[in-house]
C-alpha cells in the first residue's frame, strides 16, 4: 500500500478514536466526525484519480454533500442541548440511564 | 407536527431505506443510510423535551460514527479490489470484513455496540420507538443479506451470541416497558444474525415475525399509553381484551411452542445443528429463557393477578378506544396462531 494511503488511513483512525473517547464537550466529537469525513474525502479522491475511475469522480462530492448535511444536524442538536443545559458537556446527558 | 411536514419526513425515511435496499453500488447504499438517519432525527425530537433531545443526540452520534466507518470500508474495499459492488467483497481482507461487521452491527444495535438502544428507545414516545426498532433495522439487514457470503462467520457468531446474552440479562432489571422491548430487540437481532452465514432466508423469516410482534406490542401499549409495569397492571380494569392480547403476544415474542414466535427459533436451532454448531444452539436456546422470564413477569402483573370471581371493585366504564390501531386484529392472529402453517415454508425456494 503506498505510504500516502497509510497516512490518510492513520488520520481517519485518529479522528475515529477522537470521536469515541471524548472528555467533556460534545463539540469535539462533532469536529472528529468532520475529520473522519475529510480524511475519507482525500483518500477517495486520491484513489479515484489514481485508478482513473472516471465515472466515480462524483463520489467525493456526494460524500461532501451528505457529510455537510450531517454536520448541520449535529450542530442543530448541539444548539438544542446547549439551550437546555447551558453547556454542551456530555455528562449532562444522564437522564436516560438504566 | 403539522401534517404536510410529517408526510415529507416520513416519505424521506421511506426513500432512504428503499434506496439502500434496491442498490448494488456501495455509494448509493451509504447515501440511503444517511438520508434515513438524517430524516429520523426530527421525528425523534418531535415532542420538545430534554429526554427526547438526549435520545436524539445519542442516536445521532452512534449512527454517524457507524456511517463513517462504513464509508471507510467502502473506500478501502475500492482501493483493494477496484470495484464498488456489494456482492464481491473479498472475505480474505481482514480490515474490510472486520470494519464492515462493526459498522453494520453498530447501526443495528448489537453487542458490543448496544448501549444506545435502551436509552434512545426510552427517551422517545411509543410510536417513535416502534419506528426506531422496526423500520430502522430493515436497511442494515438488507445490506448484510446482500453480502452474507463475504462475512467472517466466527466474528458474526460471536457478536450474535453476545447479543443474545446481553438481551437476556439486560432486560431483567427493567420496569420501563420501552427498555424491555429494546432489550428484546437486541436479543432478537442476535438470533437473526446467528443464522445469516448459514441460511439468510431464515434471517428474513425471523425478521418478519419479529417485526409483526414488535408492531403489535407497541400498538397495544399505545392504546392506553402504558409505559411502565405499574400502569400495565391496571390494564385489566380499562380494557380486558387488550390484557389478554398482551399475554398472548408476549408469550409469542418469548418463543413458546404453540405460538408463531416459536417458529423462527425452532428452525434456527435446526439449521445450526445441521451445521454442527450444537453448543451455540444450546446456549442460545437457554438464554432465550431469560427473555421469557421477564415477559412472564409482565404477564404475571398484568393478567395473572386478577380476582377469579366477580368482586366489589368498581369496573370502569369502557369507552371506545380513541387511538387508532391499524391492522391490530390481523397482525395478532398472524403473529400468534400461524405455527401450523410452517410446512408452507418448504414450498418456498
Amino acid at each position: 500500500m503506498p505510504s500516502i494511503s497509510i497516512n490518510i488511513i492513520l488520520a481517519f483512525t485518529a479522528a475515529l478514536l477522537g470521536m469515541l473517547m471524548f472528555r467533556s464537550h460534545m463539540m469535539s466529537s462533532l469536529l472528529c466526525l468532520e475529520g473522519m469525513m475529510l480524511s475519507m474525502f482525500i483518500l477517495s479522491t486520491l484513489i479515484i484519480l489514481n485508478m482513473q475511475f472516471t465515472t466515480s469522480f462524483i463520489m467525493p462530492i456526494l460524500l461532501l454533500v451528505f457529510a455537510a448535511c450531517e454536520a448541520a444536524i449535529g450542530l442543530a442538536l448541539l444548539v438544542t442541548v446547549s439551550n437546555i443545559y447551558g453547556l454542551d458537556h456530555i455528562q449532562n446527558l444522564n437522564l436516560l440511564q438504566c | 407536527m403539522k401534517l404536510p411536514i410529517l408526510t415529507i419526513i416520513m416519505t424521506t425515511i421511506f426513500t432512504g431505506t428503499m434506496l439502500t435496499m434496491i442498490s448494488s453500488h456501495w455509494l448509493l447504499i451509504w447515501i440511503g443510510l444517511e438520508i434515513n438517519m438524517l430524516s429520523i432525527i426530527p421525528i425523534l425530537t418531535k415532542n420538545q423535551k430534554p429526554r427526547s433531545t438526549e435520545a436524539a443526540t445519542k442516536y445521532f452520534l452512534t449512527q454517524a460514527t457507524a456511517s463513517m466507518l462504513l464509508m471507510f470500508t467502502i473506500v478501502f474495499n475500492a482501493m483493494h479490489s477496484g470495484q464498488w459492488t456489494t456482492t464481491n467483497i473479498d472475505p480474505n481482507n481482514m480490515i474490510v470484513s472486520l470494519t464492515m461487521i462493526i459498522a453494520l452491527t453498530m447501526k443495528l444495535g448489537m453487542t458490543p455496540f448496544h448501549f444506545w438502544v435502551p436509552e434512545v428507545t426510552q427517551g422517545v414516545s411509543l410510536m417513535t420507538g416502534m419506528l426506531l426498532l422496526t423500520w430502522q433495522k430493515l436497511a442494515p439487514i438488507s445490506i448484510m443479506m446482500q453480502m452474507f457470503t463475504s462475512i467472517n462467520p466466527i466474528i458474526l457468531l460471536l457478536i450474535a451470541l453476545m447479543s443474545v446474552l446481553v438481551g437476556g440479562w439486560g432486560g431483567l432489571n427493567q420496569t420501563q416497558l420501552r427498555k424491555i422491548l429494546a432489550y428484546s430487540s437486541i436479543a432478537h437481532m442476535g438470533w437473526m444474525m446467528a443464522i445469516l452465514t448459514f441460511c439468510p432466508s431464515l434471517t428474513m423469516l425471523n425478521l418478519l415475525i419479529y417485526l409483526m410482534l414488535t408492531i403489535i406490542m407497541f400498538t397495544m401499549l399505545n392504546m392506553n399509553t402504558n409505559m411502565t409495569t405499574l400502569t400495565l397492571s391496571n390494564l385489566w380494569n380499562k380494557s380486558p381484551t387488550i390484557t389478554m392480547m398482551i399475554l398472548i403476544s408476549l408469550l409469542s415474542l418469548g418463543g413458546l411452542p404453540p405460538l408463531t414466535g416459536f417458529l423462527p427459533k425452532w428452525i434456527i436451532i435446526q439449521e445450526l445443528t445441521k451445521n454442527n454448531n450444537i453448543a451455540m444452539a444450546t446456549v442460545m436456546a437457554i438464554m432465550a429463557l431469560l427473555n421469557l422470564y421477564f415477559y412472564m413477569r409482565l404477564i404475571y402483573s398484568t393478567s395473572l393477578t386478577l380476582f377469579p370471581t366477580p368482586n366489589n371493585i368498581k369496573m370502569k366504564w369502557q369507552f371506545q378506544p380513541k387511538k387508532r390501531s391499524l391492522f391490530l386484529s390481523p397482525l395478532i392472529i398472524l403473529s400468534t396462531l400461524t405455527l401450523p402453517l410452517s410446512p408452507v415454508l418448504s414450498t418456498l425456494n
